[in-house]
């Protein structure tokens, strides 16, 4: 198992390596100097003097595989190197902004678990039924509408006409615990709607499917009561596909939270990346595609091992 | 009309009126989408505007109908670019393996390291907002989802014999793939197809929406939310309507991918989920059983087993007598789709959800002396007998065991008046000892599959016999296992017996080897009926029923091999002769055979037989 | 039951109790002057004082920093760190400074002015000011509290860069993204991209201000956000409200907005290649575009037309007599197009970008109304970056713009209309503008207010017939508040991005 962690391990990280080449390139492909931008700000005439002693200051007037090189090696050794724009350590300002994202998907997975799971279970027991039908109707809807439409109407309803939740923003667990909680409804749920329908269908189809099996016949046979089949022999099987699903739904959040950031004000790293494109901070942007390709990559990874444990006949030096 | 196409003809005719609208849109008598008129602005519906004025004051539905235009020209475009290079990838991978696999496959899948929305967005941020862009973005982040899917399939289909056979004629590789590959993955290509689509629309309005999709002035749902956002309060319509068209029309494109699967794979329709699982209302008081003070532990008596569909109701099993006294095993011999097994599940009221009892008394006398008709018992009321009173071996213990919980611990959930942990692990080791499980303190952390195929079986027996049930019912618990192994279960369940001489046994089997030498008493079934029965030693040396004179002759010398020798196979359920059920495959039929079921006739006080001619043929 | 009941309204009690005294802790701090919440549009990209960094980084500037003048909210030049000014016989100006302190305390002296004089000048520091300041030609300190500047030829405006927000005075040998200061409030914490904590200095040099006791500036990037925030009561004020939001906060009771046309939308030109390089097909253009209906559709009638140069009408600069000179006249327009030799149109593109709302919507109705006089626009719509770079490069034909000059004075236009510099997204491609740039060196170099105007009159007669750029529309630039926060003012015209210095006499009541 260890070396089969370690084999793909290796994979991974040659695949974010050519991932991150490519987006390093690309960067520099394409339009927009980050000197002129940083110079430029309020629609300003930025002066080419400054313009030019900043491009030398960033380094920007090496050839590119020279900076290319140069950043590769300072990933090597750990350090994604500073922001263009306020010479930030990139790596402090992920750690800063990365927890904020992962709690927003946390909150969000957690919450679509608590409901899904146990919805979509009712489902599969009722299929055919009129609360399957409503169940199925709802996380369709919930799987169509887009995340920005839920945002903006929920924030218009809980904030401005009810004024029950702050309309976005972020404090702080440490600094204010009630407030940081507050804002983290709105994101979280909006983000959760979707991935609850997932669940939910993904449990309805696996739980059906378990049901048939001889298992939960022999278990039946035993004299069990409903709730520990359900329990012990219908969701725990059912978990392994839907944990699975659900892993890689987080992974894909990773860098897909940026309209919920937008649209809420949560400074998570989504929000990070896109304002660092549109100012081209190359070393932000490569550092932060870093560090979500990575989460991806070993996310998925790591639902391959959890999967391995909770299903004891998956081998993973078999596959 | 088929069900099939039922079930698609809805989302199909809403996704047509979509495009005809959308394809129509030039031809309509639409207003212009750019003209503007802004002292109207913000305008609610009027006949002239529908669905009201924008911002600008143009007209909401030639904007909405434009605007849908835009969305799923671009969302079908890259969902058919991607499918067309994805199915290449995917075709030339599967087929060809090795490097070509690693060109094509593999390096699509690097794109699956990157989360989807951040991908399309560096795209978008590097060929610049519009059309084009974001139909290679898109089309970039679904071919990988067709390359697999394809090449999965591919795999699939290139070891099918009549492509091997093809490829062993020397058939062009390309014919090949175009002519047999192609059709075949088919099917997930079209599941995969909507599913894109309805993902594409998805991530370009959410482009849209941050401002680098489709530009404006062309219209996109994504960009009027994006406009009508900032004038929600004014005029929340303005973000109905886009919201609406949007998710409206994924949603469709949603259903249709569901109801494709359903149709594609119709493994996954099930209409009545668990019954079982469900609290029906608790049942009226059984009606009383006339208990005599003595009598068999279980008398099945004109027992049907019917599959209760809403049209007509169809007897699998009828005229089912069978009685098991205590300490006595009793065979119940058949073909394949004789009614032995649906007979036996029957008794443990674990039927699939679509059968039931629907006829006959199947009397249990408990441990308790109380006798108990098994027929009218619900979900609950059999929860009482099961393990406890009767308990069932089943075929496939593989199937049968859950994978992942331990051996032991799935035993241990079987015991009845458990005590604490440390006594619940001595009487599962005792268990396991007692089905002959080598090493039982250590192999009751074992999972089911890592036993081996005999030691499952022992332990599914032990998890029969844990509380040692008063009947037990082991449904062909060798015909999964090789030859020498089921001499050791058969020898098994010998043991258990002469441990346990109260337990009556049901051997379910097709095997008159095994019968012969584990039955006391053999029931001998045809086409759900009970056909003969009687004690082993005497239906051996001489049957009263033609079917078990077949089937003795048909067992070779000294082995036990399938029941090939009698011509003709067993009907339908719903094809059943009338009279006779084994008539049309006699040797020995009259016309009479055929014009009424035969009745019970008793050659012997310990005998039954279902033939009417049984003084003559036998 | 009973119990139930008891339990449950001990708890209410003590929830109450917790709550009171959460609000008590909030009621004392809000006697010392309390802190306001102050929703920013975007975060400082850094805190580099001298550096064009964006008009939310120069409000928090404001508040930190000083520089010698600055203007009130009558938008008049006043004192800041220096006390007057004047010129003196050689036409040098001379800068007497008060006596102000440092937030470590150290005091202000005339060589911390020098050295700031000397690094913005320097162009690796990449100032705002660098080109100005480098017509400086010697700074001199006689006393610590006299700073002398020579230039070459005596320089009117002068004193208008010191006034700049981007233009504070550092304290000598302080890096110059310091966090000291002779501003109002000191930095207290950062949030990097999401908000800045600011408490009261209590040495700075006015006597009884500040009169916030600090203040905690939250970025809220998304327009609607900012202004759902101020209505939930998140924060108490809020920069940049949206056109489309404006009516919304004035009729709220709780609110009030603060309003002043001053930043502008215009054309700008390619003038390296035909056929903007032709003074007739601008001036075209500028007569082919209805003006109402920008303001209506892009600024939801918040804002008005502008059909001459930016200068506002109630500038001692404003000429009444050009105020429709490029009014809407298809007709016109039409002949105008015709005498260049274009009687049936052309087809060109239009650079403007989809990132800011106002920008594209503006993009829109104008090629909504080229069309009409045979133009047809082509949208080029990229993310602002690449809207910069291409603006830079001269990828385009004709461009829309926004911004605000550098302050009310008409050198302020500089930037926007002066063809003698170089090349970049502000001002039109390849346009050199002879006649202007010697306007402008001649309207620096005046000092009677009477020769000045003459001059700028003169100026805006050689803009009107050349069109190097084509004004579209004034835009208001609107601060939101809760009705009880005082003394906040909306600086008028262009100095609206100075009104963070208000903040200083904002307080609640």
């Amino acid at each position: 198992m260890l070396r089969y962690i370690a084999y793909r391990s290796l994979v991974a990280l040659f695949l974010v390596w050519l991932v991150v080449s490519l987006v390093f390139l690309l960067l520099h492909l394409i339009p927009g100097d980050p000197a002129e931008l940083l110079l430029s700000q309020g629609s300003l005439a930025a002066d080419p003097a400054a313009v030019a002693a900043l491009r030398e200051r960033m380094g920007l007037n090496d050839p590119l595989w020279r900076q290319y090189l140069d950043h590769l090696g300072g990933v090597l050794t750990g350090d994604l190197g500073t922001s263009f724009r306020d010479g930030a350590p990139v790596a402090e300002q992920i750690a800063l902004r990365l927890p904020r994202t992962l709690e927003v998907i946390g909150a969000a997975t957690l919450l679509a678990a608590l409901l899904g799971v146990p919805l979509g279970t009712y489902a599969a027991v009722r299929a055919g039924g009129k609360a399957d039908g409503l169940l199925s109707l709802l996380s369709s809807i919930a799987l169509s509408t887009p995340v920005f439409v839920v945002g903006s109407v929920a924030i218009l309803i809980f904030a401005q006409k009810l004024q029950w939740l702050p309309a976005g923003g972020f404090v702080s667990f440490s600094e204010d615990p009630v407030q940081h909680l507050k804002l983290l409804i709105l994101p979280a749920s909006a983000v959760a709607i979707s991935l609850w329908a997932v669940i939910t269908r993904m449990t309805r189809a696996t739980v059906i499917e378990v049901l048939e099996r001889d298992y939960v016949r022999t278990a039946r046979a035993k004299g069990l009561s409903r709730a520990p089949i359900l329990r012990r022999h219908v969701v725990r099987n059912a978990m392994i596909p839907v944990l699975t699903i659900t892993g890689l739904e987080m992974g894909t959040l990773i860098g897909g939270t940026v309209l919920v950031e937008f649209v809420f004000n949560w400074p998570g790293l989504s929000g990070y990346l896109v304002s660092a494109v549109d100012a081209r901070d190359y070393p932000e942007v490569v550092g932060i595609v870093i560090v979500i390709s990575m989460l991806f990559v070993f996310l998925n990874l790591a639902v391959d091992v959890v999967n391995a444990l909770l299903d004891p006949r998956i081998s993973l030096v078999k596959s | 009309m088929t069900r099939t196409t039922r079930k698609l003809l809805l989302p199909g005719t809403l996704i047509g009126l979509i495009l005809a609208v959308i394809v129509l849109a030039p031809v309509l008598p639409l207003h212009d989408v750019r003209a503007m008129d802004v002292p109207n602005r913000f305008a609610g519906p009027s006949a002239a505007h529908w669905l009201g004025q924008d911002e600008f004051g143009r007209d909401v539905l030639a904007r909405l109908i434009w605007g849908g235009r835009a969305s799923l020209f671009i969302a079908v475009g890259s969902a058919l670019s991607a499918a067309v290079l994805g199915t290449l990838l995917g075709l030339l991978g599967g087929y060809f393996r090795g490097v070509v696999e690693a060109l094509t496959v593999r390096a699509s899948e690097v794109i699956l390291c990157l989360p989807p929305l951040l991908l399309a967005l560096l795209v978008v941020t590097i060929l610049g907002a519009g059309t084009g862009p974001l139909m290679v973005a898109l089309t970039l982040l679904y071919t990988p989802n067709y390359a697999r899917v394809v090449y999965a399939a591919t795999l699939q289909v290139r070891a099918l014999d009549f492509v091997t056979a093809q490829m062993a004629m020397g058939a062009h590789p390309l014919a090949i793939l175009w002519r047999t590959i192609l059709p075949n993955v088919m099917p997930p290509l079209l599941v995969q197809m909507s599913l894109v689509v309805a993902s594409a629309m998805m991530i370009e309005s959410g482009l849209s929406f941050l401002g680098l999709g489709v530009v404006p002035p062309t219209p996109s749902w994504g960009l009027m939310i994006r406009a009508a956002r900032g004038a929600m309060e004014v005029s929340p319509l303005l973000l109905l309507w886009p919201s609406l068209a949007l998710a409206g029309t994924i949603l469709i494109f949603n259903l249709l991918c569901d109801r494709l699967q359903a149709v594609l794979d119709p493994r996954n329709v099930t209409a009545g989920g668990a019954l079982w699982l469900r609290k029906g209302p608790r049942r009226a008081a059984l009606p009383a059983v006339p208990a005599a003070t003595d009598g068999p532990l279980l008398a099945i008596t004109d027992m049907a087993i019917s599959v209760n569909t809403s049209e007509r109701s169809l007897e699998l099993v009828r005229r089912a007598d069978v009685s098991v006294h205590s300490g006595e095993t009793v065979a119940l011999v058949g073909e394949s789709g004789s009614g032995k097994t649906l007979t036996s599940l029957a008794l443990m009221g674990l039927l699939p959800d679509q059968l039931g009892i629907s006829r006959g008394q199947a009397l249990f006398r408990g441990r308790d002396g109380r006798v108990t008709d098994l027929a009218q018992l619900d979900e609950d009321g059999f929860r009482r007998f099961r393990g406890a009173e009767i308990s069932m071996v089943f075929q496939d213990a593989a199937a049968a065991l859950n994978p992942v919980h331990r051996i032991g611990d799935q035993l241990a959930e079987a015991l009845r008046d458990t005590g604490d942990a440390q006594e619940i692990s001595r009487r599962v080791v005792d268990l396991l000892r007692h089905v002959g499980i080598p090493d039982p303190e250590r192999r009751q952390r074992a999972y089911p599959h890592e036993l081996s195929g005999g030691q499952r079986q022992r332990a599914m027996i032990a998890l029969a016999v844990a509380n040692a049930p008063r009947l037990l019912i082991a449904d062909e618990p060798t015909t999964a296992l090789d030859p020498t192994i089921q001499a050791q279960i058969l020898h098994l369940f010998q043991k258990l017996k002469s441990d346990t001489p109260d337990m009556g046994l049901i051997f379910v089997t097709h095997d008159l080897a095994v019968v012969a030498e584990i039955a006391d008493r053999v029931v001998v079934m045809y086409a759900g009926e009970v056909v003969e029965s009687g004690p082993v030693a005497q239906v051996f040396a001489r049957p009263r029923h033609p079917y078990t004179a077949a089937l003795i002759a048909s067992v070779p010398e000294g082995a036990a091999d399938r029941l090939v020798a009698i011509p003709g196979t067993v009907p339908p359920p719903n094809a059943m002769p009338p009279g006779c059920r084994f008539a049309p495959r006699c040797a020995h039929a009259l016309p009479a055979c055929s014009a009424a079921p035969p009745g019970a006739e008793r050659p012997d006080p310990a005998r039954i037989t279902r033939c009417i001619r049984w003084k003559e043929v036998t | 039951m009973t119990n139930g009941l008891n339990r449950r309204h001990f708890l209410a009690t003590s929830l109450a109790a917790g709550g009171l005294g959460f609000l008590g802790t909030r009621a004392a701090l809000a006697q010392e002057g309390g802190t306001l919440r102050f929703a920013l549009s975007a975060f400082p990209p850094n805190f580099e004082a001298w550096t064009s960094t964006g008009t939310a980084a120069g409000t928090i500037k404001l508040l930190m920093h000083r520089g010698l003048l600055s203007y009130g909210p009558d938008g008049m030049l006043r004192g800041e760190l220096a006390e007057s000014w004047e010129t003196d016989a050689e036409g040098a100006w001379v800068f007497k400074l008060r006596e102000a302190k440092w937030h470590d305390g150290s005091p202000v002296t005339a060589e911390d002015v020098a050295w700031t004089i000397a690094e913005v000048a320097n162009p690796d520091n990449a100032a705002f000011r660098q080109g100005q300041l480098a017509m400086i030609t010697a700074v001199e300190t006689p006393d610590a509290r006299t700073v002398r500047m020579v230039t070459e030829e005596p320089l009117a405006v002068l004193p208008g860069w010191f006034a700049h927000y981007h233009m504070p005075i550092l304290k000598k040998g302080e890096p110059k993204d310091t966090q000291i200061g002779a501003g109002p409030f000191m930095l207290d914490a950062i949030d990097r991209g999401v908000s800045l904590s600011l408490k009261a200095f209590d040495g700075y040099y006015k006597e009884g201000l500040p009169k916030l006791a600090g203040i905690q500036a939250i970025v809220y990037a998304d327009e609607n956000l900012r202004v759902a925030a101020l209505q939930a009561g998140d924060v108490d004020l809020a920069e940049y409200v949206p056109w489309q939001a404006m009516d919304q906060v004035e009729t709220d009771s709780a609110l009030k907005l603060d309003v002043v046309d001053g930043p502008f939308m215009y054309l700008t030109f390619n003038g390296s290649r035909a056929p903007f390089d032709n003074p007739l097909v601008r001036r075209a253009a500028a007569h082919a575009i209805n003006r109402a209906d920008i303001v209506a559709a892009a600024f939801f009638g918040r804002g008005g037309a502008l059909e001459h140069l930016p200068i506002a009408e109630g500038s001692e600069f404003y000429n009444a007599e050009f105020a429709n000179a490029w009014n809407y006249d298809p007709e016109k327009a039409k002949a105008l197009l015709a005498e260049a030799g274009y009687p049936d149109g052309f087809d060109c593109t239009m650079l403007s970008t989809a990132q800011y709302g106002m920008h594209q919507s503006t993009a829109e109705v104008c090629q909504a109304y080229l069309s009409m006089i045979g133009i047809n626009v082509t949208l080029d719509l990229p993310e602002w970056s690449s809207r910069v770079q291409k603006g830079n490069e001269g990828q385009y034909d004709l461009a829309i713009m926004g911004t605000t000059a550098d302050n009310n004075d008409p050198d302020g236009l500089v930037s926007v209309v002066d063809g003698s510099l170089p090349n970049n997204f502000v001002r039109s491609f390849g346009m050199p503008t002879p006649e202007i740039t010697a306007l402008f060196a001649r309207g620096r170099a005046a000092f009677d207010p009477a020769e000045r105007q003459a001059i700028y009159r003169e100026l805006e007669q050689v803009a009107i017939d050349t069109a190097p750029i084509v004004g579209l529309a004034w835009r208001a630039q609107g601060y939101g508040m809760k009705s009880n926060v005082n003394g906040f003012a909306n600086l008028p015209g262009q100095l609206t991005f100075y009104s963070g210095i208000t903040l200083e006499e904002t307080f609640f009541g």
